[in-house]
This record gives structure tokens, C-alpha cells and sequence, in this order.
């Protein structure tokens, strides 16, 4: 039986909004496997569990990595232990004390507060454990899980412009739902702004207001267009707020496929790769493949406790619009592992 | 004797109702300084497109502001909107997806909206535990729940259940008719009923309610399940408008927003007076206050340091102007 479009697994529609400050790059730290590592073939020493410390469990992304990152450790015969934060900077650090006090041999954790998961890196490499930063990079760690918040940005950025240049002759009126709360929303939105205002000059920007979830983004849009009625181009920092901006168009009375409408978000979220699909003026996404992340958090551990001396990731991101079916399709079966 | 002309009396008469309204309800006037003024700023706060968007955004947050503020008057109080606001989208949403006809899903959601309340009425009324900390353990529980038996947003809910947010009853949005009848009902109870007065007989001395026979148990209880089913419609309501709905972050802080509007609407946390009048004031001033300083380009940080002294300097109004008009 096929499943209902909506089963389809979603990528979240806040994936990584939350995610904290970019430490500037460091030194890695020397790289110390754990006590309880068993000794590989290899000659490096063989994980047994891996910790994955992700704060934002309230994230769909959070279950979808779960799922993905549990799936590919029990293929290397690893255990994958969670926390529960909360998100919530004080009970992820208790968390991480926990676990470097219980000696989890490797420990993949998204800091919330970069500086105050200095110390419980450093605790932990100095206790002989593995420490990978997710999302960022600390002086002390083993190596590091990196994204380009600023490139997705980017190329979402240009996209717009190209269409606003080819559909609009470089003309019309511009809304930017924006985050300025955390590093990667910042990053995130200066790639997006900047990039769309150096190649469609001409284009005016009406607006640029914070929104990162579908109702904030909707509210806004409503606001935005009750001024500007003739607004062409929504641009969010997330799919989340960019599909309440479609949402809020299309309630305005705009056709699903209107020709001189672009609407465009950031993370790849089962609902705007739908809308994409569907041929609506949802026209682009920078999207993240959740399968890149979780063979991450899983490898980059392996990769330490082997000894490989540059064992850190980057997680690449890609502009996905309409002609990209498979690419799609792909990304939306990997939303949904237990469908597949 | 001498007779007045009605043609001469019926303004008086209206201006002074009108006073003593802005007396008993001094957000009246706060809120008109605050339309004008984003009026003349903006040029576009009147216009009718803007203003049907603050109703239908305004609704959601008045048909789970009415019950609630009946609660609160009673001497309750219930922190789990939020999440059943999310769990009541969910159940929607993924009845309409598999096909269920939208009543059906609006009635699940209802379902599972009324079964909260049971538990929170119950705990709360029956078993006597404080409604804070009961309500706060639902609005992580119940978060917990929604998040496992949904982990992954759902969409794509078919036109059928679109009906429900984005249809017009006589040029009116459908949410907005929704919550003009709650509001309606709200006030008529108060106003009329009998048990409407008991709420407030509650509120203000429960023990001496109870000695005058009046159910102190049967009445917050009916409160507490009326409120858990509004915030579930308010969530099917939702999950319609933007045909998708998230478990995680569907309804988060939804709880402190509404428990603004009904507060800032003069309703007393310690309970036992209140009005639906004061509740809507508090309602169509959170979402006046939000568009008009979105239609001003107002930075962010701007903006929650306006929202936050409006809100202290409209708590305070309400607070303090009744007292001085005595």
C-alpha cells in the first residue's frame, strides 16, 4: 500500500533553526579514544556506543536522526545512547557531566552554549573519551561535524535573484523572514540577503521580519501583504516560516502556480519539498540530506577511534527545486526511514 | 413634568454608557490610541485585508481565551494549552489524512482536546492537587505523547479539512465565526446562567460556595474539559490553515500568550471577577499590537521590548483604572 503523501517522513520544519553560535575554528585536541573502546583489527580500537548528546529533541529532524544514526551504528555493532535536554543549556551540560563521569566512550554533542561545553570537552578528552562537536567546532575535541549555515544562504539567495532577473526583469518586491536570535540564523540570513540584494538589485525589499515556524511566518506575511498586496518574493531562513508565507499568499488569493510568485526556504522539510514537487510557486529549498548527518555522527567517532588523523565531516547542502524529482524524492524517503 | 426628547437623550445616553465602559474597561481606550496610532504611522493598519488578518489570527487565541478565562475566574488555572493545542492538530490532521471525513477529524480532536481536560479536571477537582502543577505536568506530558505517536510533521490534509480554516460564512472567516460564537456563549453563560454565576461564587470564596450548595467540583471540572476541547479545535484550526502540523513546535508558549490576553483583559489570576468583554479587549490587543509593529518594519528586539511594556503598561490599565473610576 502506498502511504498517504502526508505519512511521508517530514524533515523538520525547524531542522537546525536551533542550533547555537559557531565557535571560531580551532585546534583539535589530541586525539584520545576510550577506555572501554575495544581494540579493531584495524589496529585503532572499535567503538561499542556512541553517545548523541542533540538538545532539540522537539525538532522532527531530531526523530529522523534517531532513527538514521541508530540504524547505521548497529550495522558497526555500536549502541547509540541519547539524552534528554530539553533544550536546555544547564541539563545538557548535567547530561554530559553524566556521561564523561560514566566514561561513554564517545560523545557526539550539538552544544547549546559553545562556551560552556569547553570544560566537559576538555573533561572528557582528558578522561580518554571521544568528543566530536556537532554543528561547530571547540578547542578541545577530537574532531567536529561542520555545516555551511552561511552557503545554504547563499544559494537560495541566488536562486531568487536568477528568477527575479528572468521572470520579474529584475523588477518587484521582496519579503525576507529572517532569524537573528542564534548564530546560524544570522548566518543563514546574511547569506540569503546578501547574496538576493547584490544579484537583483532592482528588486525592492519590503520587509524583513524574524520567523522561523510556519505561524509566525504566516502572521507576518499576512501583515507584510495587507501593505504590499503585489509582493513577489518570500524568502525564509526556514521552510518552517517560508510555507507560512506561502500559505499566507495563496490565502490572499494568489494561485498555487502563479508565474510571478517565488516563495523559498532553508532545510528541506517534507512540506516545502512537496509544495516544490507539486509544481507550486514554492519554487526552491536549501536542504540538508538527514542520511549525510547520521552517517556523521556515526563515522566521525568511528573515524577517531581508528586513528585517523583528519576524521572530521562536512556536511554538504544543496539548492533542491522543481526539476530535481529524484533528488525529491530521495530527500523525503530519508525523512521517513520507517516507511522505506 | 416635563418630558426629555428621546432624539436629545440617546447620545447622552450612549456617550455616558460609552464612558462608563472605558471606565470599567480602560484597554477600550488603549486600544483605540493604539489603532490610531498605528493608522496614522502606517497607513494600512484599517485597511480591510490587514484587518481580517488580525481576526482570523486573533481567533485561535480567542476561542481558547474565553474558556480558560472562565477557569481562571473560578479559581483554576490550566498551563496545558499549548500542547493540547498541538496533540488536537495532530489527531486532525492525521484523521484527515487518512481519509476521515473532516467532521470525523475535528471530532477526534475534540476527543482527545476533552480527554485532557478530564485528566487535568479531575486531578485538579477532585483530587484536590494544585492546578499548576498538574497543568504544568500535562504540558510536558502531553508534548511527550504527541511527539511519540507523531514524530514526524504531517501535511497535505486534503481540501476537505482546508474547509475548516480557510472557508467564509457570510464574507467571514470561518475561525472568526468560531470564535465569535464561543465568545457569544462565553458571555451568555456568564451573564445568564446560573452556573455562570457559580463560577464566580467559586472563584471568590470556594468554601463559602460550597456551603451554599453550589458544586464546587462539577463546575471547574466542566471548565477544565470545555478548555482542553477549545484548544484542541483551536489546533485542528490551525493545523487546517497551514495544512501541516509539527509535534514539537505546534502550540510551544501558546499557554503564556493566551494566559496574557485573558490577564491583560482584567480577568484576576486570584479569580473571582473578570468578563468575555475584558477577554476579547485582551485578545484584540495581543494581535493588533503584533501586526501593527510588523506593518512598522520594527527590529525584532524592537519589537519584544514594545510587546513587553505594552503588555505591563495594559496589565497595569486594567489593573488599576476600575479602582481609581470607584
Amino acid at each position: 500500500m502506498t502511504p498517504p503523501p502526508y505519512a511521508s517522513s517530514r524533515r523538520g520544519f525547524l531542522a537546525l533553526s536551533a542550533a547555537t553560535a559557531l565557535a571560531a575554528a580551532g585546534c583539535s585536541a589530541p586525539q584520545n579514544t576510550a577506555a572501554s573502546a575495544k581494540p579493531s583489527v584495524s589496529g585503532g580500537t572499535r567503538l561499542t556506543r556512541i553517545g548523541l548528546d542533540y538538545p532539540f529533541t522537539q525538532l522532527p529532524l531530531y526523530s529522523t536522526l534517531l532513527k538514521l544514526s541508530t540504524t547505521r551504528a548497529k550495522q558497526h555493532g555500536i549502541s547509540l545512547l541519547t539524552t534528554s535536554d530539553n533544550a536546555n543549556a544547564d541539563t545538557q551540560a548535567s547530561n554530559l557531566n553524566t556521561w564523561v563521569a560514566r566514561k561513554v566512550p564517545a560523545i557526539v554533542s550539538f552544544p547549546m552554549v559553545f562556551e560552556a561545553a569547553e570544560p566537559i570537552a576538555k573533561a572528557a578528552l582528558d578522561a580518554g573519551l571521544i568528543w566530536v562537536t556537532y554543528g561547530g567546532s571547540l578547542q578541545h575535541q577530537s574532531a567536529d561535524i561542520q555545516f555551511s549555515f552561511r552557503e545554504g544562504g547563499t544559494l537560495l539567495g541566488e536562486a531568487a535573484a536568477r528568477w527575479a532577473e528572468e521572470h520579474l526583469g529584475g523588477k518587484g518586491k521582496v519579503a525576507f523572514l529572517t532569524d537573528s536570535t542564534i548564530e546560524l540564523g544570522r548566518e543563514r540570513t546574511k547569506g540569503m540577503i546578501d547574496a538576493f540584494t547584490k544579484l537583483a538589485p532592482g528588486v525592492d525589499v519590503v520587509a524583513q521580519e524574524q520567523a522561523i515556524d510556519p505561524d509566525t511566518g504566516l502572521s507576518k506575511a499576512k501583515a507584510i501583504l495587507a501593505k504590499h498586496s503585489d509582493l513577489n518574493i518570500v524568502l525564509g531562513v526556514t521552510d518552517a516560516a517560508a510555507y507560512g508565507g506561502f500559505k499566507a499568499l495563496q490565502q490572499a488569493g494568489r494561485a498555487k502556480d502563479d508565474g510571478k510568485t517565488f516563495v523559498g526556504g532553508q532545510d528541506g522539510s517534507a512540506p516545502s519539498l512537496l509544495a516544490i514537487k507539486q509544481g507550486t510557486f514554492y519554487r526552491a529549498s536549501a536542504a540538508l540530506a538527514p542520511e549525510d548527518i547520521a552517517a556523521a555522527i556515526v563515522d566521525v567517532p568511528r573515524a577517531v577511534a581508528a586513528g585517523k588523523s583528519d576524521a572530521s565531516a562536512q556536511v554538504p547542502i544543496a539548492l533542491v527545486q522543481r526539476a530535481d524529482t529524484a533528488r525529491i524524492d530521495d530527500l523525503l524517503a530519508q525523512n521517513d526511514p520507517g516507511a522505506s | 413634568m416635563t418630558t426629555a426628547d428621546p432624539a436629545l437623550t440617546r447620545p447622552r445616553v450612549l456617550v455616558t454608557g460609552g464612558l462608563t465602559a472605558v471606565r470599567h474597561h480602560p484597554l477600550i481606550a488603549v486600544l483605540a490610541a493604539m489603532v490610531l496610532a498605528f493608522q496614522l504611522s502606517t497607513g494600512s493598519f484599517l485597511n480591510p485585508a490587514n484587518l481580517r488578518g488580525i481576526a482570523t489570527d486573533a481567533a485561535t487565541l480567542a476561542i481558547v481565551a474565553v474558556p480558560l478565562a472562565l477557569l481562571v475566574i473560578s479559581g483554576y488555572l490550566d498551563l496545558s494549552v499549548g500542547s493540547t493545542l498541538a496533540l488536537g492538530g495532530l489527531v486532525a490532521g492525521w484523521l484527515a489524512g487518512h481519509g476521515q471525513s473532516p467532521v470525523v477529524a475535528v471530532l477526534g480532536a475534540l476527543a482527545a482536546g476533552a480527554a485532557v481536560g478530564a485528566v487535568n479536571g479531575a486531578l485538579c477537582c477532585y483530587f484536590g492537587l494544585s492546578a499548576f502543577i498538574v497543568t504544568l505536568g500535562m504540558l510536558t506530558a502531553v508534548r511527550g505523547l504527541a511527539q511519540q505517536l507523531f514524530p514526524l510533521p504531517l501535511s497535505g490534509f486534503g481540501p476537505g479539512f482546508a474547509w475548516l480554516g480557510g472557508s467564509r460564512i457570510a464574507g467571514i472567516a470561518a475561525p472568526v465565526v468560531i470564535a465569535a460564537v464561543v465568545l457569544a456563549a462565553g458571555a451568555l453563560f456568564l451573564a445568564l446562567t446560573p452556573a455562570g454565576r457559580h463560577v464566580f461564587a467559586i472563584g471568590v470564596n470556594r468554601e463559602a460556595a460550597h456551603l451554599s450548595g453550589i458544586s464546587v467540583r462539577r463546575t471547574p471540572f466542566a471548565l477544565f474539559v470545555v478548555t482542553g476541547v477549545a484548544a484542541a479545535l483551536a489546533g485542528a484550526i490551525k493545523a487546517s490553515v497551514l495544512d501541516s502540523v509539527v509535534a514539537g513546535t505546534s502550540g510551544a508558549g501558546f499557554e503564556l500568550t493566551v494566559l496574557t490576553a485573558v490577564l491583560v483583559g482584567g480577568v484576576a489570576l486570584t479569580g473571582g471577577s473578570g468578563s468575555i468583554l475584558g477577554v476579547l479587549l485582551g485578545v484584540l490587543f495581543l494581535g493588533g499590537l503584533q501586526n501593527g509593529l510588523t506593518l512598522l518594519n520594527v527590529p525584532t528586539f524592537w519589537q519584544q521590548m514594545a510587546q513587553g511594556t505594552a503588555l505591563v503598561a495594559g496589565a497595569a490599565l486594567a489593573y488599576f483604572a476600575p479602582r481609581a473610576a470607584r
